[in-house]
This record gives C-alpha cells, sequence and structure tokens, in this order.
C-alpha cells in the first residue's frame, strides 16, 4: 500500500536544503494542475531501480506507463547475463482487472517471468490505477518472493502522489525495506562505498570508476548505475555513501546512517574540478593516509593527462565566451567543463535553481557573470551585450542562436556520449569544437528569396 | 495462400516487450492535428509526460500537451470539475498571451476508473470544448486516435442538409505519417475537391522550421473548419478504425456520401480509390498520377523475385498492418507473422500464415527464420542476435531514424518507394549471407 504518513515524512525530509527555507509541514511542492510538467512518481522510481539489470521490472498497470517508456534509456550495464534493462514487462491490465482486480495477473506475470527469464529479482511497480483499485500488491509479491526464491520487491510509487523526485524517495524506501541489509558481502574492505543516485548514463560511472580502482576504492554496490541487486542487498556493510548529483535520495542515506552507521557524503563528477573535489571528498571521509596519499598521486596523473589533451582544445577556445541557460545543478556543472576548457561562461540561469545552485552558480561564474531569472526574455540581451559566441540550451532556445549568428548545442537533448569524469571533458570538448566550427546556424537563417534583404 | 480467418490472442498474462500504446495517446495526437488546440490530458502528470516525450523524440519536434495533474487525493475527493477547470485557470494565469482555438479534453485509466463527469465540466468552460473517454486499459492507439476524431465531429460540427459539391473531408487513420495526409489530400486537390482532413498532422507536424514554437497545436484543421465539416458531399475514411467517425458526419448530414478504403497502399488499393474519385469526378487523374501508376507496376515487376522469396514478419496498428501485408502479398512475399496491436475485424483480411494480437516476445519466434522485419524501432535490439534478418522501421516510435513525419508509404508513388525500399533492404541481408 501507499502510505500516507511516509509521502509525508519523504516530503519532509531534513536532511533536504530545499526544506530549509520552508515552514515546518510545507514540504515539497505539490504538482499544480495544468502547470505540471514533467514526469510522475512512478517514472521517478522507474529511474532509480531500471539500472538494475539482473532484475526484470514488472510494471503492474495499465498500457501508458510502461508502452511509453520502455527502452528509452542510456543507461550502461557490464552485467553478462541477459540485460533486462532494455526490455519491456507490463502486466497491461484490461477492464476486467480492474472491475475484478489484478492480483491474479499479477501472481500469474510473476510466475511467468520466474519460469522464463529467471532474474535475480523482480522489482512490481504499482500505478494509479492499480493502487486505486486496491490490488493487494504487497501479499502477491510475498507469495511470489516464498515461491520463487528470489526477492519480489513491490514499489509503491504510483504516478499520482507526486512528481518524479518523489518516487525516487519512494524506490529508495522500497529498497531499504525489502533489499539493504538482507544479505552478506563475501569480503569486506575498509574502503567500501555505496555509489548512490548515479545512474551510468551514457556510462557516465565508467569515467570514473577507473580511478577509484587505482586508488583503492572500492564500490561495493550502486543505486543502481551498473547494479546488481545481489550486491546492493550487502549495502549495510559500506562504509560511506556517496550521493552523486541526487537530492532525491538523501532520505535513504539518512536512515542508512541511523540503522547502520553509515556516514554519507554528496558529490559531483561534472568536470576537473568538482572530479578532483569529489575523489578527495570520498578519501577524506574514509580517511586512511596512506589511501589519500594515493588519491592525490592519482588525480595529480589524471590531470595532468588531461591537460596535456586539452591544450589543443584550450587553444581552439581561447577567447571565447558562453551563454548558458538550462535548469538545476546543469546550470553550474555545465558552466565548470566549460571553464575548465578555457572558455568564458558569462551568463548561466537560475531560472528554476535552489538556492545552494545559484551560490554555486555565482561562485564559479564571479562577480561580472549574469545570473538569468528570466532566461528566455534575457538571453538575446546578454548575448548582445558580451558578445558571447555560443549558447548552451534546450531547444527551444534554438530560434535565438540562429537569430543571433551565434553556435549553439542543445543541452537538454539525449547525449550520446558522457560529460562525466576528467574524460567526460574531452567528449564536451570534441562537441563544442564541431559546433564553433558548423556554419549551420548561419546557413539556416539566411533569408529566403521571397523576402527583403 | 487464403486469408488465415484466425486471428488469435496472446495468452500470456502480461506482455514482455509491448508493441501495444495506449488510447491517451492516440487522443492527444489527435488533438494535435486540430489548429490551435491545447490538448489536455485529464490525467496524473507522468501520463502527459510520457506521451509529450514519446512524440518529441518520433517526430523531433515540440509536442503542445498539458495534463490536469491529478494528485492521489483529487483522485478520491473531486469528480474532475476541480483539476479539469484549475488547469484551465492556472494555464491562463500563468500565460496570459496564450488563446487555444480549443481545449481537447481525453481521459486516461485513472480518470476513468474514479468515474469523472467530463462532459459536464464542459458547461464551465468558455472555450470550445470537447471531450473524449480514453482509458487506458481498453483498446490502444488506433481507437484512441478514432474516438477522438469522432468525437470532435459529434460534439463541434453543425448539422446540415445541404451539400457543397466537391467539398471532400479525409479521416485518416493513426499511423498515417504528417506526408502521407498531405499527399491524399493532393490527390483530391488535383481532382477539383476543397478537401479536408480530421485529423490533419500535414500541417502541424510535418517538421518544419519557423520562429515561434508553438504551446498549441502548430497547425491543423481549424475549428471554424471542423463546424462546417457537415457541408462536404464526400467523406472518406481511411482505415477499417475510421469507419465510425464518418457515420458520425453522415448523422450530421445523411445526404454526405461515404467511400470507406481499408488502405491505400500498393496498385489495388490505389486503383480502388483513384477510381472513385473519377468515378464521382467523371475525370481522368493528372497525367503525373497515371505515369506514377506506371512506375508503381515496374517496381513490383523489379522487386517481385526478392520480395517473392522472402519472408516476413510484419507488426503493428490493425490498419497500417492490413495496408503493409497487402502490398508485400500484391508482389508475392510470404508473411509467417502479422503481429497486431490490439484486435480489429480488418485482421481477418491478413493473408498470412498467422495473425495474431501479442507482442514481440510473441513475434520473436517468427522472426528467426525471417529475411526482413517491419515495425516500430524496438525490435532492432532483437534483431542484433539475427543478422540474417533486415529491418525496416513503421509505426510509433521510431527512435531510431529522423525524418519519420516525411516518410510516405501511400498511393502510388508512396508504394513504389516502399517496395524499393524493401527490396533494397532484402539485398543486403541476401547477398551477404
Amino acid at each position: 500500500m501507499v502510505s500516507r504518513a511516509k509521502i509525508k515524512e519523504l516530503m519532509n525530509e531534513s536532511a533536504c536544503s530545499h526544506s530549509k527555507d520552508k515552514k515546518p509541514g510545507e514540504g515539497c511542492d505539490k504538482p499544480k494542475p495544468g502547470l505540471a510538467a514533467g514526469g510522475c512518481a512512478f517514472d521517478g522510481a522507474q529511474i532509480s531501480l531500471f539500472p538494475y539489470a539482473d532484475a526484470v521490472h514488472l510494471v503492474h498497470g495499465p498500457q501508458t506507463c510502461l508502452g511509453a517508456s520502455w527502452e528509452t534509456r542510456e543507461t550502461k550495464t557490464s552485467y553478462e547475463g541477459r540485460d533486462h534493462t532494455q526490455m519491456g514487462f507490463t502486466t497491461g491490465i484490461t477492464t476486467n482487472d480492474v472491475i475484478f482486480g489484478g492480483d491474479k495477473r499479477l501472481a500469474d506475470s510473476i510466475d511467468y517471468i520466474m519460469e522464463n527469464y529467471r532474474p535475480e529479482a523482480i522489482f512490481v511497480y504499482s500505478t494509479c490505477v492499480t493502487a486505486l483499485v486496491g490490488d493487494d500488491i504487497d501479499a502477491t509479491c510475498k507469495a511470489g518472493s516464498e515461491k520463487h526464491g528470489v526477492p519480489v520487491v513491490p514499489v509503491h510509487a504510483p504516478g499520482f502522489v507526486g512528481s518524479k523526485n518523489l518516487g525516487s524517495r519512494l524506490a529508495g524506501e522500497a529498497v531499504l525495506e525489502h533489499l539493504i541489509g538482507t544479505k552478506e558481502p563475501e569480503t569486506t574492505t575498509p574502503y567500501d562505498i555505496n555509489l548512490i543516485g548515479d545512474y551510468n548514463v551514457t556510462g557516465d560511472m565508467w569515467q570514473y570508476l577507473p580511478l577509484f580502482e587505482k586508488i583503492g576504492i572500492r564500490v561495493l554496490s550502486s543505486m543502481s548505475g551498473d547494479g546488481r541487486v545481489g550486491d546492493i542487498r550487502t549495502a549495510h556493510r559500506a562504509r560511506l555513501n556517496v550521493i552523486v548529483c541526487a537530492k532525491s535520495l538523501i532520505t535513504l542515506t539518512r536512515k542508512m546512517q541511523e540503522r547502520y552507521g553509515i556516514p554519507w557524503i554528496s558529490v559531483s563528477f561534472y568536470g576537473k574540478r568538482d572530479t578532483t573535489f569529489a575523489i578527495r571528498e570520498i578519501v577524506n571521509a574514509l580517511g586512511d593516509p596512506a589511501l589519500i596519499e594515493r588519491a592525490e598521486a592519482v588525480i595529480a596523473q589524471a590531470e595532468a593527462e588531461l591537460e596535456a589533451k586539452l591544450a589543443p582544445y584550450k587553444a581552439l577556445f581561447e577567447g571565447k565566451k558562453a551563454v548558458l541557460n538550462t535548469g538545476g545543478n546543469k546550470a553550474w556543472s555545465i558552466a565548470s567543463g566549460l571553464q575548465d576548457l578555457g572558455i568564458e561562461v558569462v551568463a548561466t540561469s537560475v531560472a528554476k535553481s535552489t538556492q545552494d545552485d545559484i551560490d554555486k552558480a555565482r561562485e564559479y561564474l564571479g562577480e561580472n557573470g549574469v545570473l538569468m531569472t528570466k532566461p528566455a526574455a534575457e538571453q538575446a540581451k546578454v548575448i548582445d551585450a558580451t558578445g558571447a559566441h555560443i549558447l548552451l540550451a534546450g531547444g527551444r532556445s534554438l530560434y535565438t542562436a540562429i537569430k543571433k549568428k551565434i553556435s549553439f548545442i542543445d543541452v537538454n537533448q539525449e547525449k550520446k556520449t558522457s560529460y562525466g569524469g576528467y574524460n567526460g571533458l574531452l567528449n564536451l570538448a570534441e562537441d563544442l569544437k564541431y559546433a564553433f566550427r558548423n556554419p549551420v546556424f548561419a546557413n539556416v537563417g539566411r533569408p529566403a528569396p521571397w523576402e527583403a534583404p | 495462400m487464403e486469408p488465415s480467418r484466425t486471428v488469435f490472442t496472446s495468452q500470456k498474462p502480461l506482455q514482455v516487450n509491448p508493441i501495444k500504446h495506449s488510447q491517451p495517446m492516440g487522443s492527444t495526437l489527435a488533438f494535435l492535428g486540430v489548429k490551435e488546440c491545447m490538448p489536455l490530458m485529464h490525467a496524473a502528470q507522468g501520463c502527459a509526460s510520457y506521451t509529450k516525450v514519446f512524440f518529441t523524440r518520433h517526430f523531433n519536434e515540440p509536442i503542445a500537451v498539458r495534463n490536469t495533474s491529478v494528485s492521489d487525493i483529487t483522485a478520491v475527493l473531486d469528480g474532475g470539475d476541480y483539476s479539469i477547470l484549475m488547469a484551465i485557470e492556472n494555464i491562463q494565469e500563468k500565460e496570459k498571451n496564450l488563446k487555444p482555438s480549443m481545449i481537447g479534453l481525453h481521459t486516461t485509466g485513472l480518470t476513468e476508473t474514479k468515474g469523472d463527469d467530463v462532459r459536464g465540466v464542459g458547461t464551465h468552460i468558455e472555450i470550445p470544448y470537447v471531450y473524449v473517454n480514453t482509458p487506458d486499459y481498453e483498446g490502444g492507439m488506433e481507437s484512441g486516435w478514432a474516438l477522438t476524431a469522432t468525437a470532435i465531429i459529434e460534439q463541434l460540427t453543425l448539422p446540415a442538409t445541404e451539400v457543397k459539391p466537391n467539398k471532400l473531408v479525409l479521416l485518416p487513420h493513426v499511423s498515417m505519417q504528417p506526408i502521407e495526409v498531405e499527399k491524399i489530400k493532393c490527390l483530391c486537390e488535383d481532382f477539383g475537391f476543397e478537401t479536408y482532413a480530421l485529423p490533419d498532422l500535414s500541417t502541424s507536424l510535418d517538421g518544419y522550421w519557423e520562429e515561434a514554437q508553438g504551446k498549441l497545436a502548430n497547425g491543423g484543421i481549424t475549428v471554424d473548419q471542423i463546424r462546417d465539416l457537415a457541408t462536404s458531399s464526400v467523406v472518406v475514411s481511411i482505415g477499417a478504425s475510421m469507419k465510425k467517425s464518418a457515420l458520425a458526419l453522415q448523422a450530421k448530414n445523411p445526404a454526405i456520401e461515404h467511400l470507406h478504403f481499408d488502405h491505400l497502399m500498393g496498385l489495388e488499393g490505389c486503383d480502388n480509390f483513384v477510381g472513385a474519385l473519377m468515378k464521382i469526378r467523371q475525370a481522368d487523374p493528372k497525367p503525373l498520377v497515371k505515369r506514377w501508376r506506371a512506375r508503381l507496376q515496374d517496381a513490383m515487376l523489379d522487386t517481385h523475385f526478392l520480395i517473392g522469396t522472402s519472408h516476413f514478419v510484419v507488426t503493428g496498428e490493425p490498419d497500417m498492418l492490413v495496408g503493409l501485408c497487402a502490398m508485400l502479398r500484391s508482389v508475392g512475399g510470404t508473411i509467417t507473422a502479422a503481429v497486431s496491436t490490439v484486435y480489429s475485424d480488418v485482421l481477418e483480411t491478413i493473408e498470412a500464415e498467422n495473425v495474431f494480437v501479442g507482442d514481440l516476445e510473441d513475434a520473436r519466434e517468427y522472426m528467426q527464420n525471417a529475411d526482413l522485419v517491419i515495425s516500430n524501432f524496438h525490435a532492432e535490439r532483437i534483431l542484433h542476435s539475427y543478422l540474417h534478418t533486415a529491418l525496416v522501421i513503421r509505426g510509433f516510435p521510431n527512435y531510431e531514424e529522423l525524418g519519420n513525419q516525411l516518410k510516405n508509404d501511400q498511393l502510388y508513388e508512396g508504394s513504389t518507394y516502399f517496395l524499393f525500399e524493401i527490396a533494397n533492404e532484402l539485398r543486403k541481408v541476401k547477398h551477404e549471407h
């Protein structure tokens, strides 16, 4: 069942910086009719759990929930068995199930999956309709789990309880309740960490994991990029939880601290400075002087290698100015990456940022940087005033770039390569190189023969 | 090969790798074919978000759809009035310059389960308002689109008794891409018909560049044109799913002549259509139409050997499936499996070894021995393990390719290109292995 008390608790997370500015009990924003644009809680829950390739993700609901969403995420996995992340499983309930309940269909589906696919676990997602008609998903999952001897985990994040962010939190609750602490790891080291909130989109994690290996940091489990259900069950034995760019899972790490005494830190791996900072944070938290020393050596070597590879790009980008119009942590994380490449970021958007993000953007851009609160209206003027050479924004801003005859990168477009870690900067640099040299924005905007010049 | 006459349905309790899409998604798309319409999905926010992303990626265009963000609390306490009216009020307050020509309200499984009175809400709304009940636990994308076209006619079109000679309205099924609708409109116009399409994606999601990016449906048929549709002399339904919409228009004016075609693909399908238009207009088609027919004949002969010695698996919405299979059969292709998203009577007419309602898991066993698969992009990953099987992507969604809105398989011209595309893809796999 969806518990109202649990949702209320999650919406008022004490460890979340958003809660600081709110009155007690006010909590996160509720979706407003007509204005809510993002995904729902179910979407968020799927995002947080779907990368477990060794589990089957079964959506108990009508057609829209899964039919439109499967095989849409570039979450990479190294799992050698059947990769379930690129498959879709749904009970696809029909009118009959709405009237008589869908429990039997769900139980039969669990049996079918175990017979035909033998996954390490099954996540069963409730959705609005199955939550509303009151299917007893907990009982069906429990029975399935006992029958088949693998975890069958109910995830209660039907879309109508709230936003994507809340859904991620609810997914965290499901993992905490049903998986973490149910298995002991084969071995442990004093340098075991859990990675929380990196979904390995386009292989982001693989940009920095080789560095961890060199330093001697061991990833005990991941939620959930390139993760394994078997590993997350042992997560309670880690020495540190590392949250990667995901405020939504703070509740999980706070509870793990309370329950298992595991401290947590929050880091990001975008750009050189952030990556170096993140590694230092992790080794400092683990506290072993030898580890810290090794980390410094690895950082020094990696940075030196990167600088050598970046030199030709820096020469190419010298004197270039950029305007950035994107939301959330991208407002400063991409800015940081651009600055690492020697590009001056003259403006960034803070329209949807938290105070933390705004402070960070100000820190990165310096006092002359423009923090745009109404970027759609401001960006054209800022480009004129600063003589910017490139606009990095969502597709809706393309017209501004064409009108101003400057280069453009769609930062919201599904990226195909990773911008994460040290080497991700090289991918960003490549994309920028081609963007600067591409004449398409000027060419498209030329006047038609029937227009006055 | 006789028609199978035994369309069966997969008896699994679940779908694995589904090809079926939901009714509300078809409805959103239909409303996007009405100029400056604001599609409003009565749902939790995720339904609209998924739909928006789905079509944005298929068409590579921004998709204007709003939602009423039904929450767990309003789901229990509200009969629909609150969320729908609040949504409209919030949108108008936030975007003062937004002037929708119409609000296209469509429901979902959630709001149907709680049983909202979406009709009654209309009395409180000043903007033209069309509602349609499209639970996603019934039907599929094709029926959602068709129900919406029917609702638009029933609720907006004014009854008439007279008809304007040579005024024609096309009712295309959901799987027809924008350029396909345009090509058929052009043919009718060439015959001298004043032509409209409902819904009309040919001027809204055809992928064109312009300054303003719409927060409403960019183009399409206008509300005034819809109101006036009952003065048409001819209504042409294309695809079995659209028959009911044509009957709804005839109910507004029994003097309208109804022509129905299951599809306009392949020589016979096009001949039937062109023949019917010739009969009404008592005129020959333009020379270029005749030329394209001759090119199609030539293409059939050029491709018949490759296609005629090949085995196919075809998946998709029923109306598209019927047309594609007929075209392949016309040059001797063997269809081992035609896999449909949902059941439709028209599936019984397909000539194939197996015709069934199912998913890509069911289709997979037939793919192993197929030379070519026609399916949406989801089949691509499966075919990685069958290197001797080619893939031609048709239907929603296609995230693999660009320019989907300009892919034309209709009429003599589109059929010609289609046959060559199939034959060329076959040639690649058959020569290499």
